[in-house]
């Protein structure tokens, strides 16, 4: 295993989370250190979503800590409102479905958050914004509406809105299981130019040839437990856990 | 199956045209068989009787005016005068329309109308759906206040029980509907949150006993119970009582509707609001109102068309409005016996306000519906 650093950027332990009765994190541990890369992976409904919510507090949970770097360490994510909107910024997060804002251009987009939780000016936003929006290739795309891109535009955009808060851990929930097939690629590439990049992810994704690419260790869950954990090569070529086979069995038979 | 290849490949060509000729709409839509050729007979002919009729009374045989040997009002009242008397709108367009403010000073509710009248022009611009609109409301209403109270910039003092007529009628709806649009945003958050449930609970209440209770009992609670509440010496006139009761009325409808569009934002925009890190306060106002406001704006319009034209149940509680103002016109002996034609007067200016209100919120509705195709 790869890891990077001593002490790790964050780290879960004994992470417990129930939806009503329904007991959906059992027992969660994950340490990632900083510059790493986490592909997770799981038959759907076995709680990555849940997961990767947990960590900006997009979720509330019950048990257990996430520590992203000195912050939240107060046990059952009792964090106060300081502290999470602290964790937030230094957290960015990509959605499945992009979620940008419609009402506003791209470049609003992009600067809308930085101006105002880290003060930053208009001028300043503006540059970073744009620096960024080039970074992904979509720099001529600014001023238009979300509505006007491509789906795959429009998740780049989403990408370039949330490094904008230069976060030290970007969370990617199925970055591109909503898009056309044609439009995978781009977003793929953009994701693997920020893992060159240095920057530490946690991917939510099934596009193995990412995995393989750019992940340091591959973690597997089902119903709500991380089974495995392997480098992607073992985990791919040789998984070890019976559910992992199952699984690997299931995506790979088309 | 077996193989195939396409041997050329198809330009594209235009669509074809679907358009009809007048011939063929008739044909079709009007005289496709029997019964639709009876039916479409008939109601032309009925149509035709109505108009010729209607035309007859409102024009042909109308008085508009005195004659060379008799006044307007006898020439009205003259045996063989079967049509309307307009003559009569004549002679109190200027108290149907500004009541019993002072006659000389009439060019400042005059003026204050079309103030309020290009405030609505303003509002239904797309272009400036923004915060400053706020600005600009803020800016007219102030401006329409000075012109009827007085007092400042050397205009001469005019109480609000001189207000009258049709200013009064567009104050109510214009300063109920501005004053309870900001109350009804802070119902609906107030109501939708559920952080601080005590909040939530009044919210609540407050909503639902607004739209359980008739309007005119919120009126006559306004006018005889409100002045119970306040200390003595609080002097609150009669239509600053009723325009109360009017914000409130109209803010908890209006929260209702608001609420559905905060409703219909998907819980992604939350989510991004939340990830990026902004506060409630800052994701509200930068994300989900705008977005919610939009969605709901011809709901709006249609809660402002039903406001303006409840106004003229102030009749009851004596505030002189435009529909008061008739009822006072037709009260002069020299008019008795036409009260249809005042009426059909005040009418038709309700009805001119409230047929562009709603063509604009039928417009804005496509144009609404166009944007979230495309
Ligand atoms: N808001 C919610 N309320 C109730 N149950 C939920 C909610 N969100 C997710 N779940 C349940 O929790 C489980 C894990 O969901 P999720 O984390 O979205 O899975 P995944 O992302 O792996 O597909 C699923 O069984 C799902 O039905
Ligand atoms: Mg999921």
């Amino acid at each position: 295993m790869t890891h990077k650093a001593e002490t790790p950027l964050l780290s879960i332990t004994g992470l417990n989370k129930w939806f009503g009765a329904y007991h959906a994190l059992r027992d969660v541990d994950l340490q990632v250190a900083k510059g790493e890369r986490i592909v997770v992976c799981g038959p759907s409904g076995s709680g990555k979503s849940t997961l990767i919510r947990c960590i900006n507090r997009i979720e509330r949970f019950e048990e257990g800590r996430i520590v992203l770097d000195g912050l939240g360490s107060a046990a059952r994510g009792r964090a106060g409102q300081r502290e999470i909107e602290e964790i937030r910024r230094q957290v960015g997060m990509v959605f499945q479905h992009f979620n940008l804002f419609p009402h506003m251009t791209v470049l609003q987009n992009c600067i809308l958050a930085p101006m105002r939780s880290l003060r930053e000016t208009r001028a300043t936003a503006e540059a970073h914004a744009r620096e960024l929006l080039a970074r992904v290739r979509i720099a001529d795309q600014a001023d238009k509406y979300p509505g006007q891109l491509s789906g795959g535009q429009q998740q780049r955009v989403a990408i370039a809105r949330a490094l904008c808060m230069r976060p030290r851990l970007m969370l990617f929930d199925e970055p591109t299981s909503a898009l056309d097939p044609e439009m995978v690629q781009e977003v793929l590439d953009t994701m693997v130019a920020l893992a060159e990049d240095g920057m530490t992810m946690i991917c939510v994704t099934h596009e193995m040839g990412f995995a393989r690419q750019v992940a340091d260790r591959v973690v597997f869950m089902d119903r709500g437990q991380i089974l495995e954990v392997a480098p992607p090569a073992d985990f791919f070529d040789s998984p070890r856990h019976e559910r992992s086979r199952e699984f690997l069995g299931r995506i790979l038979a088309h | 199956m077996s193989r195939y290849l396409a041997a050329t490949e198809t330009d594209a060509r235009p669509a074809p045209d679907r358009r009809r000729t007048l011939r063929q709409i008739l044909i079709e839509d009007f005289f496709y068989g029997p019964g639709a050729i009876l039916c479409t007979l008939l109601l032309c002919a009925l149509l035709a009787i109505a108009a010729w009729k209607l035309l007859d009374w409102a024009l042909l045989d109308a008085v508009f005016g005195p004659t060379e040997t008799l006044d307007a009002s006898q020439a009205c009242r003259a045996e063989d005068t079967e049509g309307a008397c307009w003559a009569v709108i004549g002679d109190k367009l200027r108290l149907i329309l500004f009541g019993l403010y002072p006659y000389d000073l009439q060019w400042r509710p005059g003026l204050a109308c079309v103030l309020m009248i290009a405030l609505y022009a303003l509002s239904v611009q797309r272009a400036l759906w923004r915060p400053a609109l706020a600005g600009i409301w803020v800016v007219f209403l102030v401006a329409v206040l000075i012109l009827m109270r007085g007092g400042i910039a050397g205009l001469e003092p005019v109480g609000d029980d001189q207000w009258g007529g049709l200013p009064v009628t567009l104050i109510l709806s214009t300063f109920g509907l501005g004053l309870a649009f900001p109350v009804a945003i802070a119902l609906a958050l107030a109501r939708q949150q559920r952080r601080f449930p005590m909040l939530q609970a009044a919210s609540v209440g407050v909503i639902e006993f607004a739209r359980a209770v008739p309007l005119v009992v919120v009126l006559f609670m306004a006018s005889v119970m409100l002045p119970l509440f306040l200390p003595a010496d609080w002097q609150v006139s009669k239509l600053l009582r009723v325009l109360i009761a009017f914000t409130l009325f109209g803010a908890a409808y209006l929260a209702e509707v608001i609420r559905g569009g905060l409703q219909a934002i998907p819980p992604g925009q939350y989510e991004a609001a939340s990830a990026l890190s902004l506060t409630y306060a800052q994701s509200m106002r930068d994300v989900i109102l705008p977005q919610a406001l939009r969605i709901v704006i011809p709901g709006i319009v249609n809660i402002f068309i039903g406001f303006f034209k409840a106004t003229a149940i102030v009749v009851v509680v004596g505030i002189f409005d435009l529909m008061t103002a008739a009822k006072r016109a037709v009260a002069d002996p020299l008019w008795q016996g036409f009260g249809i034609e005042v009426y059909l007067f005040a009418g038709l200016i309700y009805f001119v306000f409230c047929f562009s209100l709603s063509r604009f919120s039928a417009r804005l509705e496509r144009d609404l519906a166009r944007d979230r195709a495309s």
